[in-house]
């Protein structure tokens, strides 16, 4: 069994735990982070990527405004390449209380947000695929940020660093030493291998799931998830967001993301239990379309690609609490002061956006326990891509504009190394998304993508319209080639992609998204005949079976 | 910005059909293809116009993609907005020389005895080359003496005696290169009792859209819409073209890649080889002598995009003694002026071959195909005469 | 032909079943036309003719000719019930007799199934298949477990040999067979490097088409392949002169060269492709390859005419055939709320709901509802319209029939040219039937 020893050990990959894991790095604490999955394969990675402004929150909720426009503000100089800068409008329509407008202005004007009343002629001309009945509009600095992205460069940016991470490794137990925890038991989902790391504090980031975490500590932290679902877009039918001037509802809310666009979402209390395995329902669907057509009509003509959903935690911060003591902010619960248990902290509730300040706060308080005194700087030093300066990249006939702007829109400054560095194969490997077999390797060596649905991640690799069919068998040979895989593993790989890009895809299948089904199933069975490898063990990639005698 | 009423690129299944076909992607790697340049670029390019190519300029607006996809995504169409409106105009001397036909037709067919020997000397092609990269080799057509229209007022008093007519789209080829296919359309129609009259008209605008230049495309659009509305309007004449890319500019360009309104013409506007076969049908048929010729068909690409490529075979099958060898026609390369230009010339002639080769395989008595520039094309590039399908029924009605 | 028609028989689609079907017409003296509005699903097939892979309960058919009056009983609203086990095996005799004539012939494994090997290293059943995959050599060649070497070309992206012999591993067929995998240059190849495409199968089959020195590649091959007998390759040995390739590789590496199909387009599906087209347009067929039928006019349970979108034509016949394939080709159409047959809305058969068009595994062995859904046909394989009535004169065919999975029952191909095949036997009894003899009277 391996024993990892360290100062810090942080359990969870999301926005949150990578921050933290940036964070310690960027103080000159060693620290471990343990991952189930993949980073930002939770909450993080499953919400519409929208960097809040605060406006939304400036009618209700003044702190999480006020704490939106800060973040807003930092992440915008630290994440530049995780974050476009589109702006965000706010419109009312027919029908909606036009009173609400009012006291959105009058709420960014409160918090500090800079809101502009726009009027409906000028909102129309920035965005002109909004719906002409709109009576009012606001213009604010709502902006995107693509989780994926923001969780791995923080995790570049710790590793480089000196921080050691570890995805697809699933925590079992912790390993308490009188009244303190001491380190964690884990077991490597991949290779089926345990292992233990050792540390002097344990920070639970692990968001929804670290009520399960707590339990494996002894602790009750109750979590009342809460369900979002989204739709995702073929086109950018927007380019800036477009939020409802109204209390928050369905399908309220439009964001373009890199190449798509993204409306939601749904929201619906959830028995905890069922967060392990959750379905985006055909109502939900249909309020998010119906929703989102009457702020962009062409929405009901665009091809829906997929439909995914999120869990945000509310936490109950009381002990044994039954729903009284929720919190919407963000919550830092020190065991130790709770619940007597020493050197283990979670960090938990919050949003996207707050991600920085979480990490912040509980780097503070561990460092605490650690007898650290550096203080944060994340706040001052840009993330890995996001600095200042852009790299010159000549045009090659083989790197047209739309690849090498594409690679640097995701890689910031470091689409040079990818693009411009040593390596021979220059092909496309997703053509929908433009992403280069260098931008694999790449990924692959660099950003511990550790299989085809991660490069998804990195890479946005099966991101578009297809949503991922020749591209994930070129990937297959890449992890091949460049990682060393055998044929047996990568197949494994391919059918993981296919079944997880199923997920999203059935609750959707109409329209041209059906067509592309059908081809999808006609490659796969045709050309691949990879029906035959899943006979035993569908969905899982396991036990590849071939039962025909050859004649 | 999201043009709503073309979204096409969002029916695209990815199943890269399209370049499969693509003649010039055949023809050189430089360029990436239809699907990557028309629906792939085209979300990308959405997001940020930082994301046009410029690989998008090789392009040869044959539309051999469009013919192909099973999806019904008009890809040219984003590949030619992207130019017009993206990439930096190129306000080369060349592009304006092969691109206002009318304007450089006008002028030159004044002096064609001027400029057609003049076009054959190698010091005026060594200028042509160095100064408009038009290429030395390639073999530019011959300006005819005078204009159609000029020669058409003569007849005009004769075609308004006949009782039904129709109003003729002739395009600049007839007008400035090539009279006598005009006069054959005029000798066709009239045997079946069928008078002409040639509204006034622009350049379709076909070679401007190859440019990019959807500001002056737009114009001549407009102007012809009009012209050739006023000339239907009090009737149920149809509009008739005798060439393929006129006809399939003003049919579908306009209406998808301008987004003009054409409703006041679209339900008159016709093929004249469909106009004429559906009179054929109808029974109105020429009265015709036997011709004794093998020919080899070669349909246009334009022709194959719009499906209307059984009409014409149906038109020829019809004449007496013709043995029709239809080829296994691909891009003949040349595509209205993308085969002129220095840059894509090799790549024009590569394409070619291989209709070349088959046409030399058939050895027939002539060539026929709808188009002009492929006619110019072939008949730079083979050894055969090439001859427009009308100028052959007409040939026919004069033996009888 | 009737003076007020155009053509004796106007068929809605030109993939496998339409050109199957056009061909039994023009062959049966019927003037025909073929309306397409793209390119079909040929060129995403394997290129081999599955006719029937399984059985009713799922277990490999050994012989398809001896399962299909099994099959049939089984499933009285399968298109092959329509067909019947007779016509079936008379459709894919013409349909071998075509490709001969075309010089493009295909190979049985006499009454039974053989397997082609897919890139992922798994084997499909099937009944029909070009000379690259299946001869009763290579059959010969397979029984011998021959050591099989696996080979890609430098610079193509979209075929890695290593996926393909892992699997093949695993089969305990090829237990005894020694595979292994390699790389070979091929002579004047354009680097990868420097280009702005990629090289796709069909870029290598030209290369290969276009290319002077077949000596070269085969000495390539022959290096690559070690002590291989048999040489698996991805599907790309040109696309005209394909049988020189292949021959001529065979002969000058002293090896079983085999093809592999790859990702899309499928050369051997366009190979297919070209072969019938080329034989539609031999026998007089008028193809119209860049137009769409987006509808019909029915009067008195008679299709009168289609109209197309492109050139605008009401085209006039005496019968119709719809083998306007599934929802990848429009031949069905999806909408959020409906299914529809969108050129006679004829009465579909689809899932109740949208939840249950598909399973929840992608890959899973139940497959998907929406494979099976389709247009309802009688026994002479017409539709009715969407009220209920019967439509005469026109029949369905291919991939837009309901009551089929292509997928687990193997038959994607057999039923297109089965049911093709079919609707020209019914059309030709329809238009010329036969005289009545005397004694068959008024009952």
């Amino acid at each position: 069994m391996e024993r990892i020893e360290t100062d810090a050990i942080i359990i969870g990959g999301g926005a949150t735990g990578c921050g933290i894991a940036r964070d310690f790095a960027l103080r000159g604490v060693d620290c471990v982070l343990i991952e189930k999955h993949d980073f930002a394969a939770g909450t993080t990675g499953r919400n519409h990527g929208l960097l809040h402004s605060g406006a939304r929150y400036a009618v209700k909720d003044e702190s999480s405004a006020r704490e939106c426009i800060a973040e807003n503000i930092i992440l915008k100089k630290i994440a530049r390449h995780c974050i476009e800068d589109t702006g965000g409008l706010f419109v009312t329509l027919p029908g909606d209380d036009p009173a609400y407008h009012d006291l959105l202005l009058a709420g960014c004007r409160k918090t500090g947000i800079a809101a502009r009343d726009i009027g409906r002629k000028e909102a129309l001309a920035r965005e002109p695929n909004l719906n002409p009945e709109i009576t009012a509009a606001i213009a604010v600095p709502d902006a995107t940020i693509d989780p994926f992205r923001l969780a791995s460069s923080n995790i570049l940016d710790a590793v480089e660093r000196g921080a050691r991470v570890r995805t697809h490794c699933e925590v079992t137990g912790i390993i308490l030493s009188g009244t303190a925890a001491a380190g964690i038991r884990c077991r490597d989902r991949k290779s089926g291998q345990r292992l233990e790391v050792h540390g002097r504090v344990i920070v639970n980031a692990s968001g929804v799931w670290g009520q399960e975490i707590c339990r494996l500590a002894g602790i009750e932290l109750l979590m009342f998830p809460s369900k979002g679902s989204m739709v995702i877009l073929d086109y950018r039918i927007n380019s800036l967001v477009i939020n409802r001037c109204r209390k928050p509802g369905d399908g309220d809310i439009l964001v373009p993301g890199d190449t798509v666009s993204l409306i939601g979402t749904t929201s619906e209390k959830i028995p905890y239990e069922s967060i392990h395995d959750l379905e985006v329902t055909p109502d939900e669907i249909q309020a998010l379309l119906r929703d989102g057509e009457k702020l962009v009509p062409n929405l009901s003509r665009t091809r829906v690609l997929r439909a995914f959903c999120g869990v945000r935690p509310l936490v109950a911060t009381g002990k044994g609490a039954t729903g009284r003591d929720i919190s919407r902010g963000i919550v830092l619960v020190d065991h130790k002061e709770r619940d007597g248990l020493d050197n283990f902290i979670t960090i938990a509730g919050g949003k996207l956006m707050t991600y920085r300040l979480m990490a912040e706060q509980a780097t503070d308080l561990a460092c605490r326990k650690l007898g650290v005194t550096a203080k944060c700087r994340t706040h001052l030093l840009p993330l890995p891509g996001s600095e200042r300066f852009k790299v010159p990249i000549r045009r090659r006939a083989n790197f047209g504009e739309s690849v090498i702007e594409s690679t640097y829109y995701r890689h910031g400054t470091r689409a040079g190394d990818i693009l411009a560095g040593p390596g021979a194969d220059e092909s496309l490997i997703c053509e929908c998304e433009m992403v280069t077999a260098r931008e694999v390797a790449y990924a692959i060596r660099h950003l511990q993508a550790a299989d085809i649905v991660d490069l998804r991640r990195r890479t946005r690799i099966g991101m578009g319209p297809c949503q991922g069919l020749l591209c994930a068998y070129r990937c297959a040979g890449a992890f091949m080639d460049v990682k060393g895989v055998d044929g047996s593993e990568a197949t494994r790989m391919l059918i993981d992609f296919l079944e997880e890009r199923w997920k999203g895809i059935r609750p959707v299948l109409w329209g041209d998204t059906l067509r592309e089904a059908e081809f999808a199933y006609w490659i796969c069975e045709g050309t691949f005949g990879l029906g035959k490898i899943v006979a035993k063990g569908a969905g899982k990639g396991e036990g590849v079976v071939i039962e025909e005698e050859y004649k | 910005m999201i043009d709503l009423e073309n979204t096409s690129f969002d029916c695209c299944i990815k199943c890269t059909i399209c370049t499969a076909y693509c003649p010039v992607a055949r023809a050189t790697d430089l360029y990436p293809g239809p699907k990557y340049s028309g629906p792939d670029a085209e979300r990308l390019r959405i997001k940020s116009p930082l994301l046009a190519d410029h690989s998008l300029s090789f392009c040869n607006n044959c539309k051999r993609c469009e013919t192909v996809c099973p999806s019904g995504v008009r890809i040219t169409d984003f590949i030619y907005k992207a130019k017009g409106s993206r990439l930096k105009k190129s306000h080369r001397l060349r592009d304006f020389v092969l691109t206002r036909t009318d304007i450089s037709g006008r002028l030159s067919a004044g002096f064609s005895w001027l400029v057609n020997p003049l076009m054959k000397l190698s010091v005026t092609r060594f200028f042509l080359s160095a100064f408009l990269a038009i290429s030395r080799d390639a073999v530019m057509p011959a300006f005819d003496r005078g204009t159609f229209v000029s020669g058409f007022r003569n007849q005009a008093k004769a075609q308004e005696g006949f009782p039904r007519k129709v109003a003729y789209f002739h395009g600049c080829y007839v007008n400035y290169y090539d009279h006598a296919l005009g006069n054959d359309v005029i000798l066709v129609l009239n045997a079946m009792g069928i008078g002409v009259t040639a509204p006034r008209q622009k350049c379709c605008g076909v070679p401007l859209i190859a440019a990019g230049n959807f500001k002056a495309v737009r114009k001549n659009a407009a102007f012809n819409i009009a012209s050739l509305g006023a000339a239907v309007a009090d009737s149920d004449m149809k509009i008739v073209f005798s060439s393929s890319s006129c006809a399939l500019t003003v049919t579908q360009d306009y209406p998808h890649l301008l987004a003009m309104d054409t409703s006041a013409i679209d339900d008159r506007l016709e093929l004249l080889t469909r106009f004429l076969h559906r009179e054929f049908a109808a029974g109105n048929k020429p009265a015709m002598g036997s011709l004794n010729l093998t020919a080899a068909y070669h349909s246009p690409c334009h022709l194959d995009r719009t499906g209307g490529v059984r009409h014409t075979i149906a038109v020829l099958q019809s004449i007496p003694g013709l043995r029709l060898i239809l080829l296994h026609s691909e891009c003949c390369g040349i595509a209205g002026t993308y085969g002129f230009k220095k840059e894509f010339h090799a790549i024009a002639q590569d394409i070619g071959h291989r209709l070349f080769d088959q046409i030399e395989q058939a050895n027939p008595d002539i060539v026929i195909t709808d188009c002009e520039t492929c006619k110019w094309q072939i008949e730079a590039n083979t050894r055969f005469p090439v001859r427009h399908p009308v100028s052959v029924l007409a040939e026919a009605v004069k033996k009888f | 032909m009737n003076e007020s028609h155009d053509y004796d028989c106007l068929i809605i689609g030109g993939g496998l079943a339409g050109l199957t079907c056009g061909l039994a017409c023009l062959e049966a003296g019927l003037s025909c036309a073929v309306v397409s509005s793209g390119m079909s699903a040929l060129h995403f097939s394997s290129g081999s003719i599955d006719l029937l892979g399984y059985n009713a309960d799922r277990t490999l058919a050994t012989s398809p000719v001896d399962a299909l009056p099994g099959f049939i009983e089984k499933n009285p609203d399968h298109p092959y019930a329509r067909c019947g086990a007779e016509t079936i095996m008379e459709a894919m005799a013409f349909f071998g007799r075509e490709l001969e004539a075309q010089s493009a012939p295909m190979y049985a494994n006499g009454r039974e199934n053989h397997f082609h090997i897919t890139a992922m290293g798994t084997l499909k059943p099937t009944f029909l298949s070009p000379a690259s995959v299946f001869t009763r050599e290579i059959r010969a060649a397979f029984e011998k477990r021959p050591a099989i070497a696996i080979l890609d070309v430098k610079g193509f992206r979209d075929f890695h040999p290593g996926l393909a012999a892992a699997n093949l591993r695993k089969n305990k067929l090829f237990a005894d067979c020694p595979i292994t995998c390699g790389e070979i240059e091929l002579p004047g190849q354009t680097p990868a490097a420097g280009g702005a495409r990629d090289m796709r199968s069909v870029d290598v089959a030209r290369i290969l088409d276009a290319t002077t020195n077949l000596e070269a590649v085969a000495g390539a091959i022959t290096a690559a392949a070690g002590r291989a007998d048999i040489v698996a390759l991805p599907a790309f040995l040109g696309l005209n002169r394909y049988q020189e390739i292949l021959a001529g590789l065979r002969r000058a590496t002293g090896r079983l060269i085999y093809e592999i199909p790859t990702l899309p387009p499928s050369i051997l599906g366009m190979r297919l492709d070209q072969a019938l087209k080329s034989r539609f347009a031999a026998l007089g067929g008028v193809f119209i390859a860049r137009d769409t039928v987006d509808a019909g006019r029915i009067e008195d349970n008679q299709v009168i005419s289609v109209h197309t979108t492109g050139q605008k034509d009401d085209i006039r016949a005496a019968c119709y055939v719809l083998a306007s394939g599934s929802f990848f080709s429009k031949g069905l159409v999806s909408r959020y709320d409906r299914m529809f047959e969108p050129v006679f809305d004829c009465r579909l058969d689809t899932p109740p709901d949208g939840r249950s068009l598909s399973g929840a595994a992608f890959l899973s062995p139940e497959s998907h509802a929406f494979i099976r859904a389709g247009v309802i046909t009688d026994g002479q394989l017409n539709p009715q319209t969407a009220d209920g009535r019967t439509i005469a004169n026109l029949f369905c065919a291919g991939a837009v029939l309901a009551g089929y999975n292509p997928v687990i029952e193997g038959c994607g191909g057999g039923v297109a040219i089965a049911t093709g095949y079919a609707a020209a036997k019914a059309i030709r009894a329809r238009l010329h039937p036969p005289q009545p003899t005397a004694t068959a009277g008024p009952q």
